[in-house]
């Protein structure tokens, strides 16, 4: 058991070589350093897993100390690990999927100037990821939450000699803190309530049924979790940074941006069940915002060009999907289509990522096509990820959105529907993409063959011509595209294949999240009419798409520019807001805010000047200092005398 | 009080005889002034200035090491009262001081603190500058660079300048 | 040098030989004449560490004088480190060997309990660190030698003593012998006018305050008859002498002798000169060094012997804090020699260690100790990086010497920041803990002022640290900066540098000397902002090693409880 140090060790270890042996380990050593760092974190994972599965199932809960920080009076802060079916589930994908994206970044980043601190942050970042979902208290989650985010920041602008990518870390970073402090409320209500950070004193009384919770404390309580959740896992009103986080090298966007940092939420939501079975309110705050985003993401993701940024909006609808999953109650749903949604999000992020490779950094998706047999290999793994996503069976996506749509039906018929639109959404986008990329005819060659005119840049490249990314980045494509396309086995909801459920089943008793029978007959109906809707909108994709490039009609302005959310949030900001804004910072923090903070600092310099003249330098005034200084205590102490 | 008498007609002789002698010396002794008898020696040259009363730091270390040696032995002379009364115990802290004692002894002897003379006191390094200026008399401590460049030019000597009144040249510089 | 070691002979042997009484034997002179079998057992285990200290500096001088000169450059700092730890493991077997109540052993002369054993480890753990760092940079500047080690054992054998002291006249004897060792490392480098500047200064005022301090044993003898702290205690216990004025006169100066040796403020002028005069290397071991064995004395003095004095007592320390956490801090930012600075800021922290002083309670002497614990690792390796940046003859001491440090030595830097960032209290750092549990302790107390004052001495002192940690990962001029991260720092660092520009009108009352000059004031001296040349600095192993030990424990410290713990426990004093 003691390899769960290991699973936080090894990264940790890798940073600091990273850090510290700074350009010396170069390229590719510090790819492979990083890349061997979180395999053997993921083969600890594996490993603490396989021991877990050993002990029964009610006592698969265990908790490593770590160490303790302040030991005083009250307010006795430790750390720990506690490994737990959930904590080890999102281990096991973080760690295991960023293995392959660490070692898929390896040919992705070469010849970049900054290969040694990509990686670092690459490692940073897993450290982090597992502090957070692996800490035994909300506030050493906390440090592991503050860590990831960092790490976003860092790697959102790894170039931040582009304006863009520094604007867009900007934003993320801003976006994310508003979250945070919803986090850090939650954070000061619960120490105030339970005298305790610990999930062990928090939250297994309440699961077990020793303590209830109020319904306005709970409500307070879960709400201001879900609005860290909702900062990190960019739901609305929260979701603008993620679309501009794309300005990230593509593999950060693979394994940060979809497949494990922005399912913290999911994860901080799951593990909060307890408190979230006191608040059917905030319950149904949760389903209603992940559906809601789920449909907004959607369509916008139908009238975007670039390539990333329709699999960014996909991730966001997507992660609303686990949301309304979790929100209506049933958590194990939810986990399992953030499980299948790491495995087809990070390909398809890869795929893309070998797209832009081979295409020489464009991303525009109008500016591709007919890479199919440029590219067998990628075309066939992409394929098998868009599959997965536009839920089609039997691939991944299939299964578990249907798990969470069962669910949303049991919750609200509403939010069914919400789901079952969305679907055909998804379904359209993605074929939309597909198409634009690998069908149709080559709307590059024009390009590549300016290019040659041009003749710079032509050498290594025939003619201009794509070529198959190297093995260090199509071994992890086809291992993702297995996954994508039977990875649903490991939850599937026949013949006692239901691993998942067994093994998440002590984690979420019957208390806090009471299972519900769906009739057989409404099962196959809702998977019918899921994949009616599916299959509509897969063909009304490629029927739009498969010739042309230009449809104007399908593409408005209004889904183009996102409803235009951004640029109204901007407009009000950059007007009446930015205006307050520079009221309050001219008026209240450059004169009241600056003015006691500089004058504090004025007032240090100018006494330091002042007091400087006592430092003479002579002798006889120190000793004439020393000796005021006795004199005055002594007369201090002659007024108490005798009384 | 009166154990303090004895002191008090201590006190009392002592003033009384040197006052005394005093005024005595001043009406019997003879009176004949020559100049010779007025001069500072009686004999020699009469210098035409004082000279600088300037020692050779060694005075006050050598001066400074024997105040301590002898502080030192003063403590034996408790223990010798004392001795029969605390016979091994007092035996064992003796030595232990004299242990001490003897270490420092021992440090100062080969460091050359009681040795006369510029050889022992470089202690292996090279000499350091063999120009010993007029102004001080105290020699300059070198820099390590300077024992380096030593092995360049032969120190140079004293520059016989022959300034009237002897004014010091400036404190030889090596090269 | 020499007195040195004489003195700590004599005050070896008036420890060792001036009692007869069993522990709890109430005569104080020592010298009994009731019997004619003056046998006394000397209990040898209860001086442990503080034997092996002196004992060490003897064989050093031993092996000194029977080796040719010069001919194992090597071997005394080696010798030196393994007396230090040789001090260490006896001073951890104390601390299993006393348990947990302390007995006075020697005559009543010398307490054997878990606060002196506590001081036995701090005071081994900073000679080591002190003698590891020490060899390179008296190396470089030629002047490598047995003195400075036996320097710097004969001034760990005082420090002992300080806490181990059972009485005022012990105390004492262990201040002197202390003070003296660093008087002669003040002065050490030969060549620097600075060093006999520092080392003539801490000597004129030390031996000042040691005077005061003497005056202040005599009129608490006076007014309750004893040296002992036991006795002292015992008899304001038994007597009711809350007003006196010959106690009060005399506590005063015991508080303005032990003052002076924790450069408490008015009593800290010394501080600067001192500190940036001496050799780099012995800067740090004097400023651990001499802060634990004065606030040993002092807590002693007060908490211990004077604790029914505490109404008449805190609130002078309460002052004194005050003071001495404010001065400390804002003189500090208007300094640009980095020596001079750290000293300042030494100053400052001495001045939390004062507030966990005057909450009077297990909470804060607990505080107390673990601040003095952890500080001596945090300033001995601040020292040591400003040893080897200055360069040969202490050549640039200014703040621009350690500009775009974090391109040229990026574990250096690393290091240093590790120990600003614990000196400024940021969390995760031993001296985050160490602020937080002195500050707890005096809200325990009720002292709602002093914690805020100490906060805000905190966020003025962290404006400075930062400026050196700015100006360390600051280049100029570089291509890209190191990562987007330190972009706002960047930034910081330009509006730190027009903020220092402003402010920068340092005392320069060193170079003023005995005869100050007046041209050399802060208005006229040009500012050396330009960073030194780009020659590699190089880390010797030794302090490298060192480095590396003090970076782990601050951190170690800053995120576990064990040395707390340890500190808590040290707190059973007799």
């Amino acid at each position: 058991m003691d390899a769960a140090y290991a699973i936080l060790a090894l990264p940790l270890l890798g940073t600091a070589i990273l850090l510290f042996g700074g350009r010396r380990t170069g390229d590719p050593a510090s790819g492979w350093i990083a890349t061997a760092m979180a395999v053997g974190s993921f083969v600890a994972t594996v490993v603490v897993w396989a021991s877990l599965l050993g002990h029964s199932a009610a006592s698969r809960t265990v908790h490593k100390g770590l160490f303790t920080w302040i030991p005083v009076g009250s307010l006795h802060v430790s750390f720990g690990l506690q490994l737990d079916p959930l904590s080890l589930t999102w281990a096991l994908f973080s760690s295991g999927v960023g293995s392959l994206i660490t070692l898929y970044s390896i040919g992705y980043m070469k010849g970049d100037s900054s290969y040694g601190r990509f990686f670092f942050y690459m490692n940073l970042f897993l450290f982090s990821m597992l502090v957070l979902v692996l800490a035994d208290s909300y506030l050493f989650s906390f440090v592991g939450w503050e860590g990831v985010g960092y790490c976003s920041y860092g790697l959102i602008g790894f170039w931040f000699e582009r304006n863009s990518a520094a604007v867009a870390a900007k934003k993320a970073f801003v976006t994310n803190r508003i979250g945070d402090f919803g986090f850090m409320i939650a954070l000061f209500m619960m120490f105030g309530h339970f005298h305790s950070f610990n999930y062990s004193t928090v939250l297994a009384p309440l699961a077990s049924g020793r303590l209830t919770l109020a319904g306005a404390t709970a409500t307070g309580l879960a709400l201001m979790l879900f609005l860290g959740a909702v900062g990190k896992s960019a739901q609305i009103p929260l979701y603008m940074w993620l679309p501009d986080a794309m300005e990230g090298p593509t593999p950060v966007s693979a394994l940060i941006h979809a497949a494990t940092m922005v399912t913290a939420g999911v994860y901080l939501v799951a593990r909060s069940a307890p408190i979230l079975h006191f608040s059917p309110s905030a319950q149904w705050v949760v389903a209603s915002i992940g559906a809601a985003t789920a449909l907004l993401a959607a369509t916008i993701a139908c009238g975007q060009d670039d390539i990333k940024r329709v699999l960014a909006y996909s991730t966001i609808s997507q992660l609303g999907y686990m949301f309304l999953g979790e929100g209506s109650g049933d958590y194990g749903a939810g986990i399992f289509h953030t499980v299948m949604h790491a495995f087809f999000k990070a390909l398809l992020f890869l795929g893309a990522g070998a797209v832009i490779h081979a295409l020489h950094d464009e991303q525009d998706m109008k500016k591709m096509g007919g890479l199919w047999k440029y590219l067998p290999v990628s075309s066939w793994t992409f394929l098998a990820g868009f599959l997965a996503l536009s839920a089609i069976p039997p691939f991944d996506g299939f299964w578990s959105k249907d798990a969470i749509l069962a669910a949303a039906w049991h919750k609200s018929p509403a939010l069914w529907a919400v789901g079952v639109v969305t679907a055909a959404l998804t379904a359209y986008y993605m074929s939309r993409q597909f198409v634009l990329v690998f069908g149709g005819k080559a709307r590059w060659v024009d390009r590549a063959a300016e290019h040659g005119a041009a003749g710079h840049e032509a050498g290594g490249h025939a003619g201009g011509r794509p070529h198959e990314a190297p093995p260090v980045m199509t071994v992890p494509l086809v291992i993702l595209a297995v996954g994508s396309t039977v990875g649903w086995l490991m939850n599937a909801p026949f013949a006692g294949l239901n691993f998942l459920e067994r093994w998440l089943a002590p984690v979420f008793p019957a208390r806090i999240a009471p299972s519900f029978a769906v009739a057989t007959g409404t099962k196959w109906a809702i998977g019918t009419v899921a994949t009616a809707f599916a299959i509509l909108g897969l063909v009304a994709g490629l029927s739009a798409w498969r010739r042309t490039a230009e449809r104007p009609a399908l593409e408005p302005a209004v889904l183009a520019h996102a409803w235009y959310i951004d640029e109204t949030v901007s407009a009000a900001a950059s007007g009446p807001l930015a205006r307050l804004a520079s009221g309050v910072s001219f008026g209240v923090d450059a004169g009241l805010v600056d003015g006691l903070v500089n004058g504090v600092g004025r007032l240090a310099a100018q006494s330091g000047r002042q007091l400087r003249r006592f430092q003479t330098g002579y002798v006889r005034n120190y000793a004439l200092g020393i000796g005021i200084g006795a004199a005055a205590i002594l007369a201090y102490l002659a007024t108490r005398m005798g009384g | 009080m009166e154990q303090y008498l004895p002191i008090v007609l201590l006190l009392a002789l002592v003033v009384g005889f040197s006052v005394a002698s005093a005024i005595g010396s001043r009406l019997l002794a003879p009176k004949r002034r020559t100049g010779a008898k007025e001069g500072p020696y009686e004999s020699g040259i009469v210098p035409r200035y004082s000279p600088a009363a300037r020692f050779p730091v060694r005075f006050y270390l050598v001066a400074m090491i024997f105040i301590i040696f002898d502080i030192e032995v003063v403590f034996l002379y408790p223990w010798a009262v004392m001795y029969r009364q605390l016979w091994t115990f007092g035996l064992a802290e003796m030595a232990a001081f004299a242990i001490v004692v003897f270490i420092a002894f021992a440090y100062l002897v080969s460091n050359g603190a009681l040795d006369w003379g510029p050889r022992q006191r470089t202690g292996g390094r090279p000499p350091a500058d063999l120009a010993r200026s007029t102004a001080a008399t105290v020699r300059r401590v070198p820099r390590p660079e300077e024992l380096i460049e030593r092995a360049g030019p032969e120190p140079r000597p004293l520059e016989p300048d022959g300034a009237p009144g002897g004014a010091p040249p400036r404190q030889a510089q090596p090269a | 040098m020499i007195q040195s070691v004489l003195f700590a002979g004599v005050g070896h042997l008036a420890q060792s030989g001036s009692g007869c009484l069993g522990p709890n034997g109430t005569s104080i002179t020592g010298l009994c004449t009731s019997d004619n079998s003056l046998h006394m057992p000397v209990a040898y285990r209860s001086i442990l560490p503080m034997l092996v200290l002196f004992i060490g500096a003897l064989v050093l001088l031993l092996v000194s004088a029977l080796l040719s000169k010069r001919s194992r450059p090597g071997l005394y700092p080696v010798l030196s480190t393994a007396v230090g730890l040789a001090a260490l493991v006896a001073s951890v077997w104390e601390w299993y060997d006393v348990g947990n109540r302390g007995v006075s052993t020697i005559g009543g002369q010398i307490f054997y309990d878990r606060f002196s054993v506590f001081f036995g480890v701090v005071v081994s753990v900073t000679v080591v660190l002190a003698s590891l760092v020490s060899d390179s940079y008296l190396r470089r500047e030629g002047l490598d030698g047995v003195e400075a080690y036996a320097l710097i054992l004969l001034a760990g054998t005082g420090a002992v003593l300080m806490a181990e002291a059972a009485g005022l006249i012990m105390l004492f004897l262990g201040l002197e012998i202390m003070s003296i060792a660093l008087y002669v490392m003040a002065a050490y480098h030969r060549r620097r006018t600075e060093s006999g500047e520092a080392g003539f200064k801490y000597f004129i005022l030390g031996s000042f305050s040691s005077a005061i301090f003497l005056y202040g044993v005599a009129l608490t003898y006076g007014a309750t008859g004893s040296t002992r702290f036991q006795d002292i205690a015992g008899y304001l216990a038994r007597n009711t002498l809350v007003h006196d004025g010959v106690l009060l006169a005399g506590m005063a100066l015991l508080i303005v002798g032990l003052g002076f040796k924790v450069a408490a403020v008015p009593f800290h002028f010394w501080t600067p000169d001192v500190y940036q005069g001496s050799p780099t290397p012995f800067t740090g071991y004097m400023a651990a060094l001499a802060k634990a064995a004065g606030f040993a004395g002092l807590l002693r003095t007060l908490t211990g012997a004077l604790s029914s004095q505490q109404a008449n007592w805190r609130p002078v320390i309460w002052l004194i804090a005050v003071l001495t956490l404010l001065i400390g801090s804002v003189m500090a930012i208007a300094q640009r020699d980095l020596k001079r600075m750290m000293a300042y800021s030494s100053i400052s922290q001495a001045g939390y260690v004062l507030v966990g002083l005057q909450a009077g309670s297990a909470a804060g002497t607990a505080g107390s100790l673990f601040y003095l614990f952890t500080y001596a690792f945090v300033i001995v390796g601040t020292f040591a990086v400003l040893g080897l940046i200055q360069g040969p003859g202490e050549a640039r001491n200014d703040l621009g010497a350690i500009r775009g440090l974090a391109r040229r030595r990026p574990g250096l830097a690393m290091a240093m920041l590790v120990f600003l960032l614990a000196q400024a209290g940021v969390p995760l750092t031993s001296g985050f803990l160490a602020k937080f549990y002195v500050i707890e302790a005096s809200v325990q107390r009720g002292q709602y002022p002093l914690a805020i004052i100490a906060m805000l001495a905190a966020a003025i002192a962290a404006f400075f640290y930062l400026r050196i940690a700015l100006l360390m990962y600051a280049g100029e001029g570089e291509a890209a900066g190191p990562a987007p991260a330190l972009e706002p720092a960047g930034g910081g660092a330009e509006a730190a540098g027009e903020a220092a520009g402003e402010a920068f009108v340092a005392d320069g009352a060193l170079t003023a000397g005995l005869q100050p000059v007046p041209s050399l004031d802060g208005a006229t001296a040009t500012l050396t902002w330009e960073p030194p040349p780009e020659e590699r600095i190089a880390i010797p192993p030794a302090v490298a090693a060192t480095l590396a030990i003090c970076v782990v424990f601050t951190i170690a410290a800053g995120v576990s409880s064990p040395i707390i713990d340890f500190a808590r426990h040290a707190t059973a004093m007799i």
